[in-house]
C-alpha cells in the first residue's frame, strides 16, 4: 500500500500542504490550526521540517486509546480516529512521539491525518516535490539510486579535469 | 449527469500549470493537478484548487451592469450595453480625437493570444493607446533580455549545475519551477539566492545573500570583475557571438571587493564563494531575475548585468543553462504592420521611448496624469479587462481620481472590484474554463490548449472585442466567428489543428528545440545568431545609446538607487512592496472564504531592531506614510535574519491595508518606465 | 500450553490478550472478571458523566472481537490461588487450572476511615455502577462535596460543575493535585476552578460525615467548620484487588512486585497494571503507577512473555492528561521541586499556558502543563527523551525545534 514519503531537503515551507489539508478537513477554512500536516522552518538552523502522521505499523496512539477509537482503515492502511468514539482525553497526543496528533478545540476531539481516504491532498499540493505518495518499495529504490548517483558524482568530481570542454 | 474529468490549464496566475477539473452538471466540483502535464506533473498550489470555490462564488457577476443617474448599478442587456459602449467610444473619438480612448488588459487574462487581441483592437479602432499590467511587471525584464539577446532565454533548472535566483521566489510565484529546481538540486546543482528578504526559496539555498535593496547591479559587476580576473570566461562564445566585451572588461575593473562590499553590504568571502560555484558549474548556469529587480530605478540595467554573467559563463542556449526559445509559426494578430499608429502620440512613448519601441506599451502611470490634466491631449474613454488598478497600481488615490473622471470606463471581470465600482458599465467575464485559447512555452516548444468546459452564457474576451469592433466599424479586423475559429486560424500556418492539440492538453510538443543554435548558424555561414541589431549578444547596446536617455548609456552601468543617493531623514525607512503570497494573486482571491480566513489582513514586515526602535509589538496597528500618502496596517515582526534592517515589506492587494496608497507613481526606471515599487521611503508611527 | 488465565478485564488484561495473540493464536485464554459485563474504560467514566460521550461509547470495541479469538469470559471472583498445583478457586465454586497466570485484577476505590462516610449518598467514581449512581444524583441534586483532589476527583468535580451543581473540594494536603501538579500548577488550577465557581478547602481533615433526615449531608472538618451538600463523591485512594493471594506463595505488599518481564516471584505467574509494582523509567525497581498507559504497557509485555517471548519493560513513565475547567491539565515524569534541580517555564508569548520543563542532573525528567491542547503534542515528542534519559544539548526554548530537526537526521 502507498505511504506518504517526505524529503525535507526539497521543502521550502510554502505551506500549500497545510492550506490544502486544513480545507479538506474543515471544509471551510485554510487556517493552519485545522491542518494535520505541519511545516516549520528554523531560520537559525537554515532548515525546514515537515511532519505528518507516519501511520506506524505498531501505532502507540492506537495502543493507548482508552476508547478504542483509533483503528486502521482497511482500504488505505491509514490509522484513523473515529471521532464519534473519541472522548478528547488526549492520551494519544501524549503517546505520539512525533507530535502528529492534533486537537479540534471546537468539537473537543483529537484529529489526525487520514490519508484523505487514499488521495492525500497534501501530496497533490506539494509544489516542490518534497511529499510523495508511493509504495515503500518505490521509495526504497529511488533512495538507493539517489545514493548511487551521489557517490558516482563524488567520484567524478575527484577525477574531474580542471578545464571545461566545449562539448560539456 | 455523471462527473467528467477534463485536463486543461489553470489560469489562477501566470504560471499556467496543468489541471484536471472535475465537472458535474456544468459546475466544477474539484480541481487537482494534471499528472500528464509536462511541467507541474500532477501538483497544484492552493490557488489552483481553490478555483473550484472561486468560480462558484455567489457574488460572481452574471449580468452586465450599468451605473444609473443616482450612481447605483442596474442590470442591462448585454447587446444593449455593447451598443451603448461602442456608440460612446465613437462619440468620444469624434469629440476629442481618435487617441482619446484606449484599452487596458490586466493580469487576469494571459499574454500572447489575449494580449494581442487587445492590441489589435486598439489599432483597429484607430488608437495606439494599449495599456497592460506589463508596465508594472515583466516589461522591464523583457526589455533587459531583448536588449542583450533579442529574446528572453529560459532557465533550464532541471539540468543546471548552478542556479542563481535574484529577487525571485519560485515556490510562491511560479510554483512548478520549484520542481525543476529541485530536480536540478537532486542531481547536484547548487542554489544561490540573492534577496533582501529570506523568502521560501532562500530556505533551501546553499548560499543566501541578503543584499542592500536596489544594489544587485553592483553585485553583478563584482561577480563579472572576478570572473574576468580569474578568467572564468567562455572566450570562444564571447569572441564569436558577442559585442562590447572590451567595454565590459574596462568598466568591471572598478568593482573591487571593497567597493562591492561597501555598496551592497555583501562580504568578499561570500562573493568569492559564488564565483567559485560559477567556475565549477559553468556552462550549466541557470539564472532568473524576479520583479524584485524590476521595481527599482535601475532595474533594467541590473537585469542586463545579471544576464551578462550567464553569457560570459557560456550558458547561452546550453543544456542546463539559458535556453533560447524557438517560435511556433503562429501568425501575428497585432496590427503594427497593417495599421501602424506608432507615430500618432501613444501615451508615454515620448517619456519612455524604449518601453514603447520594444513593447508598444503605453504608460499606465502617465495615463493617470494625462486623464487628470488633459495634456498633451484629452483621454476620455477606457475599456478595461481583467485588471484592478485602483488596488494594484502605484498611487491608488490618483488612479481612483483619474478613472472616476473618465467619461467612459468599462470594466470586464468575474467579480465586482474596486475599479469596477467606478465604472459606467461592468461586463461579466467568462473564466479560463469557459473559453478556448492556446498557451505556449518557447523553450520546450510546447503548446497547451484549453476549451469551453463550462458554459454560463458569459462573454469571452474575443467576443467582447469583436462585438465592440463590429459596432465601431472595425469588424473586418475580427472576421473569426468565435474563439474556436480564431484558434484554428492561429494554428493553420503551423500545420497543426486544435483537435491535435486537444489530444495532449498537458503539453503538445511542436518539435525539437536544439541547443547551441548559434554554433549551427556559425557553421552554416550565417552572420546573425541572435535577434538583436548586430545579430550578436549585446553587452553594449548601440540602440540604447542612441536613445540618449539622460544618464543611460549602451553599457548597463550601475547607478545607485536614489534612496541611497538621496536618503530622506523625514522618511527614514525603506519600504518594499509587492512580495508574492501563496494564497493570493495581486488583488485576486481575497474573496475566497477559506483563503481569506487564513490571511485576512496585510502586514508590515519588519526587522526586530526596527520594531524595538518604533516601540511596536506583533499585531500592533501602525500608520505608514510616504510623501504620496499614508495608510494603516498591522505589524509583523520577522526573525532578524529574515529581512534587511532598515527596510520593510508590505504586500499589495489587501483592500483594507492598501499599500498602494503610498507608492510612488513618479519615480521611474528611465528605460522601462517602471515605478520604483520596491523602494518607497516611509516613516512609521504606532497608533 | 493448555490454558492461559487472566484475572481482570481492564487495560492490563486487554493489552495482554492482544499481545499474547500476536505470538500465539491458539492457546485458549480464560478471563476472570469480578465486575463482569463488557470491557470498558475507566478513563472514560468522567467524560460520560460530564455528558461529552454517550453511555455506549464506554465499552471498548475491539474487546468484542476477542470472543472470536479463543477467549472465554467467566464472571466470578477469585477467592484463592494454589501456586503449587497451578489452579485458582472461584466464588462460583469452580477451580480453574492454568499453565500461566496473569494477575491484572486492578484496584478498587476506598472510603477513608471516617465516621459516617459509608452510607447512601456517598459515592466513589471508579466503576460503571458509580457512574450510574452519580448520573442519577446529577439529575436532581444541587450541591456536592468532592473529598480528595486527585485526577479522578477533580474530573468528577468538573462533571458535576458542568451540570450546574455547586461543588466544594476538600483536600487533606496543603494544595490540590499534589501527585499531578507542582506548587505553582496547584495555585493556577485553584484559581481557574474558583473562576468557575468551585471552591477548594485545603489542609482540611474530615472528622465525620453527618446525614440529616431529609438526606442533606454535613461534612465536619477539623478546626474548619462544616460544609453541607446533597451528595458526596470520594476519591481518596485505591487498594489493589489481591486479597486472594493471602495464602499463596506469591510475594505481595500493597501491590505485587514484578521484574522487568512482569514476572512475580513464582514461575509462570505474572502481574500487570494497578495490581502490580514494576520498574519505573527512572530506574526504580518497584513502583505502582495506577495509570491507563502504564497498564497497557505492562499488559503488553506480560502477554508477549507469556507467549514465550523475551521482552523487557523499559519502565513506566507516569503521565496524565485530561481537560477540565476549561484547560488542558497534563503532567509527565518528575515535576515537583523536591525531585528536580532545574526547570524552565515557557513564556506567555509561546501561547502554551503554564508549561514547566523539569531537569535533574542536566537531563529532562518531566513536564507539567495547565494550558493548551497543542502543547500536549510537544509533550509526546519529549516523552521518549525522558524515557531514554537522553541528554539534549539545546536551550529549552528551542526544544520543540530541536526535536523536529532530529527527525530527519541521518
Amino acid at each position: 500500500m502507498k505511504v506518504i514519503t517526505i524529503d525535507p531537503t526539497k521543502c521550502v515551507g510554502c505551506r500549500n500542504c497545510e492550506l490544502a489539508c486544513a480545507f479538506i478537513n474543515s471544509k471551510t477554512t485554510c487556517e493552519r490550526k485545522a491542518s494535520m500536516i505541519r511545516v516549520n522552518h528554523y531560520i537559525d538552523e537554515h532548515a525546514v521540517i515537515l511532519m505528518t502522521c507516519l501511520h506506524c505499523d505498531d501505532p502507540w496512539c492506537m495502543a493507548v486509546c482508552p476508547a478504542g477509537a483509533i483503528v486502521r482503515d482497511p482500504d488505505t492502511n491509514a490509522v484513523v480516529i473515529d471521532q464519534d468514539k473519541c472522548a478528547g482525553c488526549k492520551m494519544c497526543m501524549l503517546a505520539c512521539p512525533y507530535g502528529n496528533i492534533h486537537f479540534d478545540e471546537e468539537r473537543h476531539v483529537s484529529t489526525k491525518c487520514t490519508l484523505c481516504g487514499g488521495r492525500p491532498r497534501c501530496v497533490g499540493h506539494c509544489i516542490s516535490g518534497a511529499l510523495n505518495f508511493e509504495e515503500v518499495e518505490e521509495y526504497a529504490a529511488k533512495t538507493r539510486s539517489k545514493v548511487d548517483e551521489q557517490m558516482s558524482r563524488r567520484m567524478r568530481m575527484k577525477c574531474r579535469p580542471t578545464e571545461v570542454s566545449d562539448n560539456d | 449527469m455523471t462527473e467528467k474529468c477534463i485536463d486543461t490549464t489553470c489560469r489562477m496566475c501566470g504560471t499556467l500549470c496543468g489541471i484536471t477539473a472535475h465537472i458535474e452538471n456544468n459546475k466544477v466540483t474539484e480541481i487537482e493537478g494534471n499528472p500528464r502535464h509536462i511541467f507541474n506533473k500532477g501538483r497544484i498550489c492552493i490557488k489552483g484548487s481553490s478555483a473550484a470555490t472561486w468560480l462558484n462564488l455567489p457574488d460572481r457577476l452574471r449580468k452586465p451592469l450599468k451605473r444609473n443617474a443616482s450612481g447605483n448599478f442596474e442590470e442591462i442587456d448585454l447587446n444593449q450595453a455593447m451598443d451603448e459602449i461602442a456608440e460612446k467610444l465613437l462619440k468620444l473619438q469624434q469629440e476629442y480625437g481618435a487617441n482619446s480612448i484606449g484599452i487596458w488588459k490586466g493580469e487576469g487574462i494571459d499574454f500572447e493570444q489575449q494580449e494581442n487581441l487587445a492590441r489589435r483592437f486598439a489599432h483597429a479602432v484607430g488608437t495606439p493607446n494599449y495599456f497592460s499590467n506589463d508596465t508594472q511587471c515583466y516589461a522591464s525584464r523583457h526589455i533587459a533580455f531583448y536588449l542583450v539577446y533579442g529574446c528572453w532565454p529560459l532557465a533550464d533548472y532541471a539540468n543546471a549545475s548552478l542556479i542563481l535566483n535574484w529577487g525571485t521566489n519560485a515556490p510562491v510565484s511560479h510554483s512548478h519551477w520549484m520542481q525543476a529546481i529541485n530536480e536540478g538540486r537532486e542531481k547536484g546543482a547548487k542554489l544561490v539566492v540573492v534577496d533582501t528578504r529570506y523568502t521560501e526559496i532562500a530556505r533551501q539555498a546553499d548560499i543566501y545573500i541578503q543584499i542592500r535593496p536596489g544594489t544587485d547591479g553592483a553585485l553583478g559587476w563584482g561577480i563579472i570583475h572576478d570572473m574576468i580576473e580569474r578568467d572564468i570566461i567562455d572566450h570562444k562564445f564571447v569572441d564569436n557571438f558577442t559585442v562590447g566585451y572590451d567595454k565590459v572588461v574596462e568598466y568591471a575593473k572598478s568593482f573591487t571587493h571593497e567597493k562591492v562590499a561597501e555598496i551592497t553590504g555583501v562580504q568578499p568571502e561570500t562573493m568569492i564563494q559564488v564565483v567559485n560555484e560559477i567556475a565549477a558549474a559553468r556552462p550549466r548556469l541557470a539564472s532568473w531575475p524576479g520583479c524584485g529587480l524590476e521595481h527599482q530605478i535601475n532595474g533594467v540595467n541590473n537585469i542586463r548585468t545579471m544576464t551578462i554573467i550567464d553569457a560570459l559563463a557560456g550558458a547561452t542556449d546550453r543544456e542546463g543553462g539559458m535556453r533560447i526559445p524557438i517560435g511556433f509559426g503562429f501568425p501575428d494578430i497585432t496590427l503594427y504592420e497593417d495599421k501602424p499608429l506608432m507615430e500618432s502620440g501613444p501615451i508615454g512613448a515620448d517619456a519612455f521611448p524604449v518601453l514603447y519601441d520594444m513593447r508598444h506599451e503605453c504608460h499606465t502611470g502617465l495615463l493617470m496624469d494625462q486623464i487628470l490634466s488633459g495634456k498633451p491631449y484629452p483621454f476620455k474613454g477606457l475599456i478595461m479587462t481583467a485588471a484592478n488598478p485602483v488596488l494594484t497600481n502605484a498611487n491608488s488615490q490618483k488612479v481612483k481620481r483619474a478613472l472616476s473622471s473618465l467619461e467612459l470606463l468599462v470594466v470586464k471581470d468575474l467579480f465586482m472590484t474596486e475599479t469596477a465600482r467606478l465604472a459606467n458599465y461592468v461586463i461579466p467575464a467568462a473564466s479560463y474554463l469557459e473559453r478556448e485559447e492556446i498557451f505556449t512555452n518557447g523553450a520546450r516548444r510546447a503548446a497547451f490548449i484549453t476549451g469551453k468546459y463550462l458554459d454560463y452564457g458569459l462573454q469571452t474576451e474575443y467576443q467582447f472585442i469583436k462585438g465592440l469592433a463590429e459596432r465601431m466599424g472595425a469588424g473586418s479586423y475580427f472576421p473569426w466567428e468565435d474563439d474556436h475559429e480564431l484558434t484554428e486560424w492561429l494554428l493553420k500556418p503551423t500545420g497543426h489543428t486544435a483537435a491535435e492539440l486537444h489530444t495532449a492538453p498537458g503539453g503538445y510538443i511542436f518539435g525539437d528545440n536544439p541547443c547551441n543554435k548559434h554554433w549551427q548558424k556559425l557553421a552554416s555561414g550565417d552572420k546573425r545568431f541572435f535577434d538583436t541589431p548586430t545579430g550578436k549578444v549585446e553587452f553594449f547596446s548601440e540602440y540604447l545609446e542612441s536613445k540618449h536617455i539622460p544618464g543611460i548609456e549602451g553599457l548597463p552601468k550601475y547607478h545607485a538607487p536614489y534612496q541611497i543617493a538621496e536618503p530622506d531623514p523625514e522618511y527614514p525607512y525603506l519600504l518594499s512592496t509587492g512580495a508574492r503570497k501563496q494564497k493570493f494573486f495581486h488583488g485576486r482571491y481575497h474573496n475566497i472564504p477559506q483563503l481569506y480566513k487564513a490571511e485576512p489582513h496585510g502586514h508590515l514586515e519588519m526587522h526586530p531592531d526596527d520594531a524595538k526602535k518604533l516601540g511596536v509589538a506583533n499585531g500592533d496597528t501602525v500608520r505608514v506614510t510616504s510623501r504620496i500618502g499614508s495608510f494603516e496596517t498591522f505589524v509583523q515582526i520577522m526573525h532578524p535574519k529574515e529581512i534587511f534592517k532598515g527596510s520593510m515589506q508590505h504586500t499589495h492587494g489587501f483592500a483594507d491595508e492598501n499599500v498602494n496608497n503610498i507608492t510612488y507613481d513618479d519615480v521611474h526606471d528611465p528605460i522601462s518606465g517602471f515605478p520604483a515599487l520596491k523602494s518607497v521611503q516611509v516613516r512609521v508611527e504606532k497608533i | 500450553m493448555e490454558s492461559i488465565v487472566i484475572i481482570g478485564n481492564g487495560a492490563a488484561g486487554l493489552a495482554a490478550i492482544k499481545s499474547f495473540r500476536k505470538y500465539d493464536p491458539k492457546t485458549p485464554i480464560t478471563v476472570i472478571s469480578k465486575e463482569g459485563g463488557a470491557a470498558y474504560s475507566r478513563v472514560l467514566l468522567p467524560y460520560v458523566l460530564r455528558g461529552k460521550l454517550t453511555y455506549d461509547k464506554l465499552f471498548i470495541p475491539y474487546a468484542e472481537k476477542f470472543k472470536e479469538l479463543g477467549v472465554e469470559y467467566i464472571e466470578s471472583e477469585v477467592l484463592s490461588l494454589d501456586d503449587k498445583n497451578n489452579f485458582i478457586s472461584l466464588s462460583d465454586g469452580r477451580q480453574l487450572a492454568y499453565d500461566k497466570l496473569l494477575i491484572a485484577s486492578g484496584s478498587r476505590a476506598l472510603l477513608p476511615p471516617v465516621e459516617g462516610i459509608d452510607q447512601p449518598g456517598v459515592h466513589n467514581m471508579w466503576t460503571i455502577k458509580d457512574l450510574d449512581a452519580l448520573t442519577e444524583e446529577f439529575k436532581t441534586k444541587k450541591e456536592a462535596i468532592v473529598v480528595g483532589s486527585g485526577f479522578v476527583s477533580l474530573q468528577a468535580a468538573w462533571a458535576a460543575r458542568s451540570h450546574g451543581i455547586r461543588v466544594n473540594i476538600v483536600e487533606i494536603a496543603d494544595r490540590i493535585m499534589p501527585l499531578v501538579l507542582d506548587i505553582r500548577g496547584s495555585t493556577i488550577m485553584t484559581e481557574q476552578m474558583a473562576k468557575l465557581g468551585v471552591d477548594v478547602h485545603t489542609s482540611a481533615v474530615t472528622e465525620r460525615v453527618e446525614k440529616a433526615p431529609d438526606g442533606r449531608f454535613s461534612l465536619v472538618l477539623k478546626d474548619k467548620g462544616t460544609i453541607s451538600a446533597d451528595f458526596i463523591i470520594v476519591g481518596a485512594g485505591v487498594r489493589a484487588n489481591i486479597e486472594f493471594l493471602k495464602d499463596s506463595g506469591v510475594v505481595f505488599n500493597r501491590t505485587v512486585p514484578v521484574d522487568d518481564h512482569m514476572r512475580t516471584n513464582v514461575a509462570d505467574i505474572y502481574a500487570a497494571g494497578d495490581a502490580a509494582a514494576g520498574p519505573s523509567a527512572f530506574g526504580d525497581e518497584h513502583v505502582t503507577h495506577a495509570l491507563w498507559p502504564t497498564a497497557v504497557e505492562m499488559g503488553t509485555i506480560a502477554g508477549a512473555n507469556m507467549a514465550g517471548e523475551n521482552t523487557s519493560y523499559s519502565g513506566s513513565l507516569n503521565m496524565n492528561v485530561t481537560e477540565m475547567f476549561g484547560v488542558t491539565v497534563a503532567s509527565m515524569g518528575k515535576f515537583n521541586d523536591s525531585d528536580i534541580d532545574n526547570y524552565y517555564v515557557y513564556g506567555d508569548e509561546t501561547g502554551k499556558g503554564y508549561c514547566k520543563l523539569c531537569y535533574k542532573n542536566d537531563l529532562i525528567v518531566g513536564i507539567c502543563l495547565i494550558g493548551t491542547p497543542e502543547t500536549v503534542g510537544m509533550m509526546g515528542k519529549i516523552r521518549p527523551i525522558i524515557r531514554r534519559r537522553l541528554a539534549v544539548d539545546c536551550p529549552p526554548a528551542k526544544l520543540d525545534a530541536f526535536l523536529s530537526l532530529r527527525f530527519f537526521e541521518r
